[in-house]
């Protein structure tokens, strides 16, 4: 087989956008996949975006990433969610018809004329051990594959094994194989690796339903688009139901808890707190008359439907009954089951905020494997690794993205700095400028850094510029408008006013999503100034680079306890050092004045 | 996380913080000139780099505190490199104190411990060796934590404001799973918890408003003795002071202008002031010496008026006012606080109404710890300030909410010197059954 500029391992959220970025970029990139029919499967809930999630892929798009375009294509309800509680905390969600989300992934990877698409299972990395760099791939079926960057992205696969009460198997997904032999290749190369754990629920026949005992929960109309190369989203919307658990179903599951995986202590791997089985929510929280579930479609030409809130790994007799305790379910045909997956994931703390691995260069890993959980965390990690394995390939400096300007920013630098306990979501509280953070912000932000690397497109950036100027031209209308006393723009500041309800004729002509980015501008201006003299005091201390090969022990002063956290994170700048839990304030300027003073500094 | 900076104005008191007959005061940062210009009476904009400047330096009420030789350094030159300033100036308390008060009350922050030093080295001007800099900010970790404030902090304070962080936290979680959940699975609204915001809000203040009674332990209480000419008023500053300070003679109007001398009243260091007295005159001289008096009986903190109990004087109605008669082994006044500077009758009363007047003020605030730093004071009122914005904040959006809760945690984060802080969301999985 041919050498290539790169390897992705992995055709999930991650790897797509690993692969599409490199190849994009006009390098060779060969994707290798167990199941070249698996490509972008959505394996838990049938959504994409949400709260956080939401802001992770417009960014994700507004870099030239493919996940929102692939999300409008293929949706089936929209939503924007949190409306009423403030513009910084609202976002879409997009509920997804699943098989074509999967088939038009695999036909956008299909159409780059430099990705190519090989399914076999990767066991083992090829090394140059002078350099400690990975130099190809050698998989199940004996091939060896050289490349001169790597990005690893393995999801829930990496010595995967699913769990129903009793019984277990060794698989990624429900019937299909886990990897097995990559974990063991690693950890003899050093890498430090963990088990955590994550679950999804049943899927009933939705004929089998009794719909009219649920509520029902329709979707925005017009459907608004992820990506901001859409105009207008052509889909049909259906609605997703609710209904909740009762007594009798926590009365099921306590009788039954005995015989989880979970609670009898045969899963050891880390399970998610903010998304936990339903037998959790029961022993966690008993006072709990009910819990929500909601029962959404997987797609249009399925009968299938996801009960959102239901996960488990209790036996499938057992979780038969407590879903036949519930209203709206109590006939419902159960497809498949809920079930429990323990994988393999790599500590992040390995990790330079590229991605790249500290511990064998030219090796970028995303999304699962770093400990993370979401399609929408794993596919921000694959674009920024592929970009920063694109970089590297040109022999350029890394493309790092800082928390002040994105989530994604934020979640890498969580995963490097901190590490992770648990899989790692995103949430709109993890960020410090959430509000300088809206969705609709996401190309003014970013995809200005994408087209000058290369990859967000030309057309990309002239729709940019054409809404920036928009915006521009509106805030002036505003500006020169008065009402009463005051400006347009100034009467905009003060909570109960509305763009539309001004009534002012020169807007007329500009698309409302343009007059709403404009009016929450406006309206948080105020807000976002006060936010900005510490933004500007991050960035300063970001800018401050730590040199790789920078010599920990040579400097005096720095407690023995910081010391030690630095040199496992190896942090790229003051900023990053300063966020490493338990590191002082002082020993953190000593560090300043050292790397200053050895010349590398400023 | 807090760090040092560079360029964002900064000052600290070059010489220790004691009497003495100079003080140096040092300000460095980005406009550090401009900001002290209007309070500074010669130009600061157009003089030499370098330069020494005589002028006057005005409080904010445009009052003179004290004249002074101010050095000027433009970007580039001194000690950090950066703009910058030292101010010589009389090596009294509260002249240093003032015109500390005076350079943060214009958003120049005090420094903390080996800043000048980091900012010296970060600027690539100062010649120390690298350990040089290094030690003196180590030392700065031993000495002060380097801006971790646990410098003079107490246990009850420490308690006091990780109890109030605890409560905040707990409105923020219940916030932050509204903002962080969608409304369809968390369909309640959320309703701000404004008693329980009140209530820390007001137990912060006081806690701050300690700030002010507990000045008066470390740079004593200004006393005043005041009364009419010839009412006994040098007396008993005497007899207060145990020694001969002031002239006492029976001619009315001896005691012109006034004297000042420091002691301990009762266990309170105390400035005691004995004051020229009040008499309809002609005197110019003693007519200035009133004026002065009157001037003095606007600042002080308890006024002692001395009345012969001959006289039909009668005192101030003004609550800083203690009135006391004198002559007690020749009229004695019943159940009036009186003394005798012959006998020495009465005067262990007087001690005892002076001292339980000047801790009046701390028994009032009984049961609220109290604090010694203008920092602390200030990240007291910062957090106060946050939750009263945050209340207003509701009707505006619940993210801004969200962020001015953060606001008050970071400065009582920035108060207890916590590096890091509970994750919002490790409280909030604690506290909530999430996730569908």
């Amino acid at each position: 087989m041919r050498d290539y500029d790169a390897i992705v391992i992995g055709g999930g959220h991650a790897g797509i956008e690993a692969s599409l970025a490199l190849s994009r970029e006009g390098f060779d990139t060969l994707l290798i996949t167990q199941s070249l029919d698996a490509i972008g499967r959505m394996s838990c809930n049938p959504s994409i975006g949400g709260l956080a999630k939401g802001n992770l892929v417009r960014e994700i798009d507004a870099l030239g990433g493919e996940m929102g375009r692939l999300a409008d294509k293929a949706m089936i309800q929209m939503r924007i969610l949190n409306r009423r509680r403030g513009p910084a905390v609202q976002a879409p969600r997009a509920q997804e018809d699943k098989f074509t989300y999967s088939r038009l992934a695999k036909e956008t990877l299909e159409s780059e004329k430099h990705l190519f698409l090989f399914m076999d299972t990767v066991v083992d990395l090829i090394t140059d051990d002078s350099k400690r760099c990975v130099v190809g791939v050698v998989t199940e079926r004996g091939w060896k594959i050289s490349a001169k960057a790597v990005v690893l992205t393995t999801g829930t696969f990496m010595d995967g094994k699913i769990f129903i009460g009793e019984y277990d198997a060794r698989c990624g997904r429900l019937g299909e194989s886990a990897a097995i032999g990559l974990g063991d290749s690693l950890r003899r190369l050093g890498f430090h690796t963990g088990r955590m754990k994550t679950g999804t629920p049943a899927r009933v026949r939705k004929s089998s339903l009794d719909l009219d005992e649920m509520e029902i929960q329709y979707g925005d109309d017009p459907m608004r688009s992820l990506s901001f190369e859409t105009d207008y989203v052509d889909r049909p919307s259906l609605p997703c139901y609710v209904t909740y658990t009762n007594d009798e179903t926590h009365k099921i599951i306590k009788d039954n808890i005995s015989r989880s995986p979970l609670y009898g202590g045969k899963i050891v791997g880390k399970g998610p707190r903010y998304c936990p089985s339903i037998e959790d929510k029961v022993v966690r929280f008993p006072d709990r008359e009910r819990h929500q579930i909601f029962v959404e479609p997987e797609g249009i030409g399925t009968e299938e439907m996801y009960l959102n809130g239901l996960s488990s790994s209790l036996p499938e007799e057992v979780q038969h009954a407590f879903i036949h305790s519930i209203p709206g379910l109590r006939h419902a045909e159960v497809m498949r089951p809920a079930y429990a997956v323990e994988y393999d994931y790599l500590d992040p703390l390995d990790l330079y905020p590229s991605l790249e691995s500290k511990i064998l260069s030219s090796l970028f890993i995303a999304g699962q494997t770093n400990g993370t959980s979401g399609y929408e965390e794993a596919a921000a990690q694959g674009l920024i690794a592929g970009m920063n394995a694109a970089e590297r390939l040109k022999g350029n400096k890394p493309f790092i993205l800082s928390r002040t300007e994105s989530y994604i920013g934020v979640l890498i630098d969580d995963l490097v700095t901190k590490g992770t306990k648990e899989p790692y979501r995103m949430f709109t509280s993890r960020a410090e400028y959430r509000l300088s953070l809206r969705h609709d912000t996401a190309d003014q932000r970013l995809t200005r850094k994408s087209y000058e690397l290369g990859l967000a497109t030309k057309e990309r950036m002239e729709r940019l510029e054409k809404k920036s100027e928009d915006i521009r031209r509106v805030k002036e209308i505003l500006q020169h408008t008065r009402i009463g006393q005051k400006s347009a723009y100034d009467t905009l500041k003060e909570p109960e006013q509305d763009i539309m309800a001004l009534g002012i004729e020169a807007l007329g002509s500009f698309p409302e999503e343009i007059l709403n980015e404009a009016e929450l501008d406006i309206r948080y201006s105020g807000y976002i100034d006060r936010q900005e003299r510490e933004l500007e005091k991050a960035r300063k201390a970001e800018n401050m680079e730590i040199p790789a090969d920078f010599d920990y022990d040579s400097v005096d002063g720095i407690s023995s306890e910081s010391r030690e956290k630095l040199k496992a994170v190896r942090p790229v700048s003051i900023g990053q050092a300063g966020r490493i839990s338990g590191v002082r304030v002082s020993d953190i300027a000593v560090l300043a004045v050292a790397v200053r003073s050895n010349g590398h500094g400023q | 996380m807090a760090h040092y900076e560079t360029d964002e104005p900064i000052y600290a008191l070059a010489t220790p913080f004691s009497p003495s007959a100079l003080a140096v005061i040092r300000a460095s940062g980005d406009g550090v000139l401009s900001l002290l210009q209007p309070y500074f009476s010669t130009d600061l904009i157009k003089a030499r780099s370098q330069q020494a400047l005589h002028g006057y330096i005005k409080g904010k009420d445009g009052k003179r505190i004290d004249e002074v030789v101010l050095i000027k350094y433009s970007k580039g030159h001194g000690y950090t490199s950066e703009e910058a300033f030292e101010i010589m100036c009389h090596g009294s308390l509260p002249v240093i104190r003032s015109i500390s008060l005076l350079l943060e009350g214009i958003g120049i922050r005090e420094a903390l411990r080996g800043e000048f030093t980091y900012r010296a080295f970060m600027h690539g001007r100062m010649d120390l060796t690298e350990a040089e800099a290094v030690e003196e900010i180590v030392k700065a970790k031993t000495v002060r934590g380097a801006g971790e404030a646990l410098e003079r902090l107490s246990g009850t304070i420490l308690e006091e404001a990780d109890k109030a962080k605890d409560s905040i936290l707990n409105i923020l979680a219940s916030l932050e799973v509204q903002l962080d959940y969608g409304e369809d699975e968390i369909p309640e609204e959320w309703v701000f918890p404004s008693s329980e915001v009140r209530k820390i809000t007001d137990r912060l203040e006081a806690i701050a408003a300690t700030y002010a009674s507990s000045r008066l332990w470390s740079e004593g209480a200004s006393v005043v003795i005041a009364g009419r000419t010839n009412a006994g008023k040098s007396s008993l500053y005497n007899a207060l002071l145990k020694e001969n300070r002031a002239i006492v003679s029976p001619v009315e109007g001896t005691t012109r202008d006034y004297i000042e001398t420091d002691a301990v009243i009762g266990g309170i260091p105390v400035h005691l002031y004995d004051t020229a007295g009040f008499r309809d005159t002609d005197e110019s001289v003693e007519a200035e010496g009133i004026r002065r008096t009157e001037e003095l009986m606007d600042k002080a903190d308890l006024i002692v008026y001395v009345i012969d109990p001959s006289s039909s004087d009668i005192a101030p109605s003004d609550n800083r006012v203690l009135t006391v008669y004198s002559r007690l082994d020749i009229n004695r006044r019943e159940a009036a606080l009186s003394f005798s500077s012959v006998t020495g009758e009465g005067l262990d009363r007087v001690i005892e109404a002076i001292s339980s007047r000047l801790t009046a003020d701390l028994e009032e605030t009984a049961g609220v710890p109290t604090i010694d730093s203008e920092r602390q004071h200030d990240k007291l009122m910062e957090a106060a300030a946050a939750l009263r914005d945050a209340e207003k904040s509701i009707s505006f959006g619940l993210d801004v909410t969200a962020m001015y809760l953060q606001s008050a945690l970071t400065s009582l984060g920035e108060l207890t010197g916590e590096v890091t802080g509970e994750d919002v969301l490790d409280r909030l999985f604690s506290s909530f059954c999430l996730g569908k």
